[in-house]
């Protein structure tokens, strides 16, 4: 099986006026292409610096991350943007959409980033809208819709460029169990159907249990 | 483009409020920066010119304020009396203007007559862009042509070499001038009592004067003559007998400033109130970008969701830099034509209110000052520019993009 991705943390701090705190240490992680793995552990453990790592929205830490096959530390601020534009698709949870934009063009915000050449993916944006239903909340704006559809929207936002590697962040924190069904369903299936590698991290062990692997952090004793 | 595109028109123009305090901010600054540039300029080409005037052994002659002033009481003989007694004994520069005239022209402009003698002619010419100076040696007769210089405004009615009747207002009978020069479009001189204000001559007809001229001309041109007059190379002693000779014909007390005094004067009054003005403006200027740049944080404050989200699906910071650069540009660039409009109407309102004095000629309407006035305000806002988006960045920076930011 292909790695996609070998990520070796030494240390990651945080640092205030006061005091620092110091998580993740000699944390490694090695994940292969097609792979499901949920992370579960306590608030403040690390789970969302973890995600932020692996997103490459955070490179200040000590360690060596190789993704797709390549050190992270040779690419440019641009590179990154890039790398989070295509191959890495962020499911989130509802409240990350911007109010001022309609639940379209919320779910086409990664095409403004695409190259030209990317821009065939409009015709995905079709497909995907009616496989979650919401093509009837298109136009609406975000405080017009519901949890459920906005939920959804996100979801069609982080796949709507089809990642290689799909990060998602509590994303059914704040739906019911339908809809929360029909999210991780969804999950599931680009997984299936698209071999790509999915890293979930949530506080609901029902949700992490549907994973492959379960990666479970722990405050350092 | 279609990224640029993006944020203005569904990011920043959707907050409505911020976007227009922002905008009504810096354009305080600019207006701000444009009127004081403006003034200052003005100031300086003021006393540029005054510089001319006041060389050493020159004195310049201003009425005592605790003179009173009759009109009805003076006569023609004791003005002339002082005249005669100036032509004896000194080299004197005489110019006065604002003797109003009804001159038929192509803009129906009231036309302002200036009258100068050689002296000050030379002192402070008025440049010409056609035909030749002025010459001063004519002899006096009721069939002489006397060579003027007209403004820009009249060339077109009267073209050098044309000739125009008219009844004098300070000899008060008719005479026949003969266009010798055009001046130059917006040639001015500066109110050596308020520096940063001028008179403009693009309607203007100037005469030379002589001794035989001022002998003819009336009361009002002879006293009006004599409260700027300069007194040339001449001496504290000599000054002193003109004032005696000043105060037993006509009963009014002048004073005569040597140049000292008058440097003491100018750095007393005017170089005090640049600096206040310029410092009260440095001040405004400071408060209000501090305004800007609350504003902006502010601003970041309420949109960081939005940029964080774009920061997710690809954008980076060097094309959010970009960004911000664009839109600051757009605002600066609104406020500038702004400027340039209110400017060009304020000029165009002197015209329409056919105020002689002050309409001038210019590209699209401004004259050189008003150009540099924006190119400065150009600069300025370059700098606030430069300050708000490197302090807005540094402020997203601060908040690193992370799910955090989200939640």
């Amino acid at each position: 099986m292909k790695k996609i991705i070998d990520l070796n943390i030494q240390e990651k701090v945080y640092k205030s006026k006061k005091s620092q705190i110091s998580i993740l240490n000699n944390f490694t992680l090695e994940v292969n292409a097609g792979e499901k793995i949920s992370i579960v552990g306590q608030s403040g453990v690390g789970k969302t610096t973890l995600l932020n790592i692996l997103g490459l929205l955070d490179v200040n830490y000590k360690g060596t991350y190789r993704l797709f096959g390549s050190l992270t530390d040779d690419l440019n601020a641009s590179q990154l943007a890039q790398w989070r534009n295509q191959k890495i698709g962020f499911i989130l949870q509802e409240s990350a959409l911007i109010n001022s934009l309609t639940i379209e063009d919320n779910i086409k915000l990664p095409l403004l980033y695409a190259k030209s050449s990317e821009n065939y993916r409009e015709k995905d944006f079709e497909n995907i809208t009616n496989a979650l239903g919401i093509k009837s909340i298109l136009k609406k704006k975000p405080f017009e819709c519901s949890g459920g559809e906005k939920s959804r929207a996100v979801f069609a936002r982080g796949i709507i460029m089809k990642p290689e590697l799909i990060l998602c962040d509590e994303p059914t924190a704040s739906l019911d169990i339908d809809n929360s069904e029909r999210i991780m369903n969804l999950l599931f299936k680009m997984n299936e159907d698209f071999n790509t590698t999915i890293i979930t991290v949530t506080h609901d062990l029902e949700v992490a249990n549907r994973h492959e692997k379960v990666i479970h952090l722990k405050r350092r004793t | 483009m279609k990224i640029f595109k993006f944020f203005i028109t569904k990011i920043f123009l959707r907050k409505v409020v911020i976007t227009s305090s922002v905008l009504l901010l810096l354009f305080l600054a600019n207006y701000l920066v444009f009127i004081a540039a403006r003034s200052n300029l003005s100031v300086l080409q003021g006393y540029k010119e005054i510089k001319r005037i006041n060389q050493k052994g020159n004195f310049i002659a201003n009425l005592n304020p605790d003179s009173d002033m009759d009109m009805g009481a003076f006569k023609k003989n004791d003005t002339q009396n002082v005249y005669n007694y100036l032509n004896n004994n000194f080299k004197y520069a005489l110019f006065t203007d604002g003797f109003i005239v009804s001159l038929p022209n192509d803009y129906d402009m009231e036309v302002s007559f200036g009258y100068v003698n050689e002296e000050y002619y030379k002192l402070n010419p008025f440049e010409i862009s056609q035909g030749k100076n002025l010459y001063f040696d004519y002899h006096f007769d009721s069939d002489i042509e006397i060579p003027v210089l007209i403004g820009k405004g009249l060339s077109k009615t009267y073209p050098l070499g044309s000739t125009i009747r008219i009844d004098d207002p300070v000899l008060e009978k008719p005479i026949t001038l003969k266009v010798q020069g055009i001046l130059k479009p917006n040639v001015y001189h500066s109110n050596f009592h308020a520096l940063s204000s001028k008179q403009y001559y693009n309607f203007s007809v100037i005469l030379p004067v002589n001794e035989e001229f001022i002998k003819n001309s009336n009361i009002s041109f002879q006293l009006n003559g004599l409260f700027d007059i300069i007194l040339l190379q001449t001496s504290k002693d000599k000054i002193e007998d003109l004032g005696k000779v000043i105060q037993d014909n006509l009963g009014l007390k002048f004073n005569f400033y040597t140049q000292q005094e008058n440097y003491d004067y100018f750095n007393k009054y005017y170089f005090n109130s640049l600096k206040i003005i310029a410092i009260a403006t440095t001040v405004l200027f400071l408060i209000i970008t501090f305004l800007s740049v609350w504003n902006s944080l502010v601003s970041i404050r309420l949109m960081i969701k939005d940029f964080t989200i774009n920061l997710f699906v690809g954008l980076s910071y060097s094309k959010l830099r970009k960004i911000f650069y664009g839109y600051y540009g757009i605002l600066f660039f609104i406020n500038l034509i702004a400027l340039f409009f209110i400017t060009a109407y304020s000029r165009y309102g002197n015209w329409l209110r056919k105020d002689a004095s002050f309409v001038t000629y210019g590209l699209f309407g401004l004259i050189g000052m008003d150009w540099f006035a924006l190119l400065v305000v150009l600069l300025s806002d370059i700098i606030i520019g430069i300050i708000i988006v490197e302090i807005m960045l540094w402020r997203i920076k601060k908040v690193p993009i992370s799910l955090g930011v989200l939640q």
